[in-house]
């Protein structure tokens, strides 16, 4: 899907778990998350600090969308 | 360490007054074994039946498979950790009740259960139309969490075997197998001209009723560690898992890991088997990372020349079986893995989620997406409730006329990645 949306003109962030087949299948910008059943939250934190960890993932999503890239990035999540 | 396993062959089971075993014949006091299942307050019901093969007969949704095993001599009981203290196992003797199984059934706890015919074309694709099987059918009480479901029904087979297991005591065995790992320094100085090779398991610990148990430790939690091979003969490593039936590993798998006996086989001729490395596949990247650093550090350290790694499950541990690959032979090891495929339902589809050209000797286990056709057979042990749901089934799998269309993923042991199995593909 990252592949054939990229493909019609729009860039696309790959937010996933598992890096190496994201890198594999050939995405461009990644964003690395928290894990494969929970990739965009954590349900071991309360929900005021697990809503900061959200919005601090779609920020970087939304920073990697809008930076150039000239090869397959991993953008990690500070 | 060394183990005799003495295999006490089965030639019929049957219910009666007095739970024995004589002359190949186990006979099984139903009410007694009912009534040792339902001490576990979490279990409403349990009803017992046996299934042969050639019968008609069709038990779904099959959750494990054990095999019944006793301690005869040497420390520790079977299933360490689990029914029995954690003293570590696999040397001396233990007899195993050959040709029979303990299966557990019931409804549904996750949805990667599977189906076992015991006649016509599905049978061809699981290792238990052959054996006979003493099937458990648990309900759980009402409002038991699927975590403590899981768990009772789990149990449950495991007690099971052990209390049928203790009639072959005292009996001798129709034929004993050895089976012998010297600790390592020894090991290395007996064989010095052959290449020392150790097994790299991978255990499903994906979490979410995916997991698997090393003398009772969830294995998530470990990091990768060696085991004597006779280890898990005695029933150290444990399934708890609902993985789809096709590619997960029974505990009747565990005890009887074909990668595991045919390296034995070659142990002293053409290469040196020094152990089994075990690891897990984990949910979080760095736990993937970290687990394979650890299996190429171990193997690193102990100078093997070459590995072979069997993955379990599909999808996400298919980059735990590559990293694997990628940093035992980073080490200027040699490996050989063991995988099965998702190529989609014509075979065209790229067959693993993650590949690397290290990875340059595959041994598959099938593609689990072929579809089966399974016409409808007389009895059913279990209940056909949740064939459209269960991972291989789909809208529409169970068909009015009671027969079942499905992937193979649904058969349980059909694609199985330690060789369990008889589906292969050849290079030529």
């Amino acid at each position: 899907m990252v592949k054939e949306i990229e493909r019609a003109g729009i860039p696309v962030v790959h937010m996933c778990t598992v890096v190496p087949i994201s890198l594999t299948v050939g995405a461009n910008r990644i964003v690395p998350t928290i894990a494969i059943p929970h990739p965009l939250g954590n349900p071991a934190l309360d929900p005021k600090e697990e809503k900061a960890l959200r919005r601090k993932l779609v920020e970087r999503a939304l920073e990697a969308l809008t930076t150039e890239v000239s090869e397959q990035t991993v953008f990690d999540v500070k | 360490m060394r183990l005799e396993l003495g295999l006490v062959l089965i030639k019929d089971v049957q219910f009666s007054d007095t739970t024995k075993l004589e002359n190949g014949v186990l006979t099984v006091n139903k009410e007694e074994l009912i009534k040792l299942i339902s001490e576990d307050e979490h279990l409403a019901s349990v009803e017992v039946d046996i299934a042969k093969p050639g019968e008609s007969v069709r038990i779904t949704p099959v959750k494990d498979v054990v095999e019944p095993r006793v301690k005869v001599e040497g420390p520790g009981g079977i299933f360490p950790g689990i029914l029995s203290k954690v003293d570590i196992v696999g040397s001396g003797k233990t007899n195993v009740l050959k040709g029979m199984t303990v299966m557990t059934t019931g409804k549904i706890v996750g949805f990667q259960e599977g189906i076992i015919d015991m006649k016509g074309p599905g049978a061809d694709f699981t290792p238990f139309s052959k054996t006979i099987n003493l099937v458990l059918k648990c309900a759980p009480v009402e409002g038991l969490k699927q975590h403590d479901h899981e768990k009772a029904v789990r149990f449950a087979g495991f007690k099971a075997a052990a209390y049928l297991a203790e009639t072959a005591k005292s009996l001798t065995p129709d034929t004993v197998e050895v089976f012998q790992t010297d600790p390592f320094l020894e090991g290395i100085k007996k064989y010095p001209n052959l290449p020392k090779v150790a097994y790299v398991q991978m255990l499903q610990t994906q979490g979410l009723l995916h997991d698997t148990y090393v003398y009772g430790v969830d294995a998530k939690q470990i990091v990768p560690t060696i085991l004597y091979p006779t280890e898990i003969m005695d029933g150290a490593i444990v399934s708890g898992n609902c993985v789809s039936a096709c590619d997960k590993n029974t505990s009747y798998h565990q005890m009887n890991n074909p990668a595991v006996h045919d390296l034995y086989a070659a142990h002293g001729k053409t290469l040196n088997f020094v152990g089994t490395i075990i690891t897990n596949e984990n949910v979080y990247l760095a736990d993937k990372e970290r687990s394979s650093n650890w299996t190429a550090k171990l193997a690193e350290y102990f100078g093997l020349d070459g590995v072979i790694i069997s993955q379990e499950g599909f999808g996400n541990p298919d980059t735990d079986l590559i990293m694997n690959t990628r940093k035992i032979e980073e080490k200027g090891i040699k490996t050989v893995i063991i995988t099965d495929e998702y190529a989609g339902r014509d075979g065209a589809s790229q067959s693993l989620a993650d590949a690397h050209p290290s990875a340059n000797a595959v041994v598959t286990g099938g593609n689990a997406n072929e579809i089966i056709h399974l016409p409808k057979l007389d009895k059913v042990i279990g209940t056909l409730d949740y064939i459209d749901i269960i991972a291989g089934g789909f809208g529409g799998s169970l068909n009015e006329d009671g027969s079942i269309t499905v992937e193979l993923q649904a058969i349980t042991g059909a694609t199985n990645e330690i060789g369990f199995n008889k589906m292969s593909a050849k290079g030529y």
